[in-house]
């Protein structure tokens, strides 16, 4: 296998419902992150879309809807979707085209308009269960997500207000994101735990809201990416792993998924010892408790350590392990797959030192990035190296 | 198969009826709103020219997508509501499966002084007669019932 470098991104604004049509939002994306590469279109040897349900956008064949704005007409292209792990595996499924040597320079891009589905998306995903088992009772995700969290809770006993920490720390550090939808510096504890209660423990700002918005990334051989770039920013690592669809029969506590694709990960870039060696990270924070769970799961703590060592501040931008130095969804928004420019372009960003106010001071050499989908089963783990 | 081989009642097996719930707003876009918006107060159409390659994009997009760069405000411009046939079919039954009153004619209409086509109702006395490469040009609502749709042009006529 050939290495794969990233030698530009690019992101737009994410927002409850912004005017584009998905084509123009993945032409903003694509057009910066090929200006930041300083490559064209005919330079491209093939395209990659990851984008989440039709049922957001409401247009069958999104895929191929987004394609001439995502630089892919008379290219090779595909779509790639799992869930809310889009994001992560979008760029893996870059990596292996490059990796293969079937590509030299992949292209990227990861859309979503979530805005387009009413009365709310909410709507798209009361279709995504077991006609049978599921759907009779009209379940939704809150609800899903209420029980995991309130499980993660008893199993470790963390308390409400060390969770609500990962909101603010999170809505706080999106402050330094220009694409962010809701940053807030003044954002308190107190603020989330009097937050509406949506299904206990759930309130509103454990939560992060829909979006819409777009990131594209470009990835090229580590041969070819000198020609651009003096020291390219290199992908160390992927792993991807899915649990079973009967979710109803496994314990919700710890995301072993996650796990496993972060060992896959892991063991590609050489790392033996993951808390040690991993600068920062950026794990899937769609609520509050799962930036918690993903930590656990990414390895990079002991299960129900996480609460901790968020109390203690060390996840902190200018903490001793940087957790969602991007602001994450809580702060920048969830446009499903189009997270990518958080879980992935932020890793990019960090390491080549891009990260403008979100900069980590304390120059960072490896971080991860990872993204959770389907009905609490799909892990996907990418490692990039400076 | 489980399905008996004389079953002729899908339902009665144990089932469960659902439906799929799927309402949108779908927002024009940036180029769509500019379109929409001149379509309601005019009889012209807009289209974008692309500054690298002067492809001519009818509807008009932001970008080209061949040499991906943005067209900037100066390339947006006028053309004539006017075409000529490009493709056509005369459908006889709806997307339903029932019988049409009378034959449609839909057509793709190539809008002058652009690369781009769309397509449309295509109203003629001879249904049956060689449509492609005729001229046709479109019939609009009348100004005061427009709303800003593609539903603004009613049919396309020859001239
Ligand atoms: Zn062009």
């Amino acid at each position: 296998m050939r290495k794969v470098a990233v030698i530009g991104a690019g992101m737009t604004l994410f927002r409850r419902i912004l005017q584009e049509t998905g084509k123009e939002l993945s032409f903003l994306a694509t057009k910066m992150a090929m200006e930041d590469a300083g490559i064209e279109k005919k330079d491209l040897d093939m395209v990659i879309m990851g984008s989440a349900p039709d049922a957001f956008d409401g247009i069958h064949l999104k895929g191929e809807n987004l394609l001439d704005g995502a630089a892919a007409a008379n290219k090779p292209y595909v779509r790639v979707f799992n869930g809310g792990g889009t994001g992560v595996f979008a760029p893996i499924a870059g990596w292996w085209h490059v990796a293969s040597g079937v590509a030299d320079v992949a292209l990227v891009v990861c859309e979503e308009k979530m805005g387009s589905c009413f009365p709310h998306p909410q709507t798209a995903f009361r279709h995504i269960w077991d006609p049978f088992l599921d759907r009779p009772l009209n379940t939704n995700l809150v609800w899903l997500f209420a029980m995991e969290m309130n499980r993660y809770m008893t199993v470790h006993n963390i308390k409400k207000e060390d969770i609500a920490r990962v909101a603010v720390k999170n809505k706080r550090n999106a402050v330094g994101h220009p694409c962010a939808q809701l940053p807030d510096e003044n954002i308190t504890i107190d603020d989330v735990l009097n937050s509406e209660v949506v299904a206990w423990p759930v309130q509103r700002l454990d939560i992060s809201p829909p979006s819409d918005g777009a990131s594209a990334l470009i990835l090229c051989s580590e041969e070819k990416a000198k020609k651009y770039v003096e020291d390219p920013i290199t992908i160390a690592g992927v792993g991807w792993n899915i649990d079973s669809t009967m979710w109803t029969n496994r314990d919700l506590y710890f995301p072993r998924y996650v796990a496993n694709a972060a060992k896959m990960a892991y063991k590609m870039a050489g790392i033996d010892n993951p808390r040690k060696e991993i600068d920062f990270a950026e794990p899937y924070d769609p609520f509050d408790y799962k930036e918690l769970q993903h930590m656990e799961g990414l390895l990079l703590c002991d299960k129900g350590e996480a609460p901790i060592l968020t109390r203690e501040g060390v996840t902190q931008r200018d903490g001793n392990l940087p957790i969602c130095p991007s602001g994450g969804l809580l702060g920048v928004g969830n446009p499903i797959a189009a997270t990518m420019g958080q879980k992935v372009c932020e890793l990019y960003w960090q390491l080549a030192g891009k990260a403008g106010k979100r900069q980590i001071p304390t120059d960072p050499q490896i971080g991860v990035g990872q993204a959770w989908g389907d009905i609490m089963q799909m892990g996907t783990v990418i490692v990039m190296k400076r | 198969m489980t399905f008996l081989e004389k079953q002729t009642d899908p339902t009665s097996p144990m089932h469960w009826r659902g439906n799929m719930q799927a309402d949108y707003l779908y927002l024009s876009g940036v180029a769509g709103d500019k379109f929409f918006k001149h379509l309601m107060k005019n009889d012209t159409f807009l289209a974008t020219k692309c500054p690298e390659c002067n492809k001519v994009f009818f509807p008009p997009r932001l970008y080209c997508e061949d040499c991906f760069c943005e067209i900037p405000e100066e390339k947006w411009f006028e053309v004539p509501s006017k075409g000529s046939i490009k493709l056509f079919t005369i459908a006889t039954i709806d997307s339903y499966g029932k019988k049409l009153k009378e034959p449609k004619v839909i057509g793709l209409i190539n809008i002058d002084q652009t690369d781009g086509s769309l397509l449309g109702v295509i109203k003629t006395d001879k249904p049956d007669e060689e449509l492609q490469g005729v001229h046709v040009e479109a019939v609009l609502k009348p100004k005061d019932k427009r709303e800003g749709t593609l539903k603004d042009i009613l049919y396309f006529k020859k001239k």
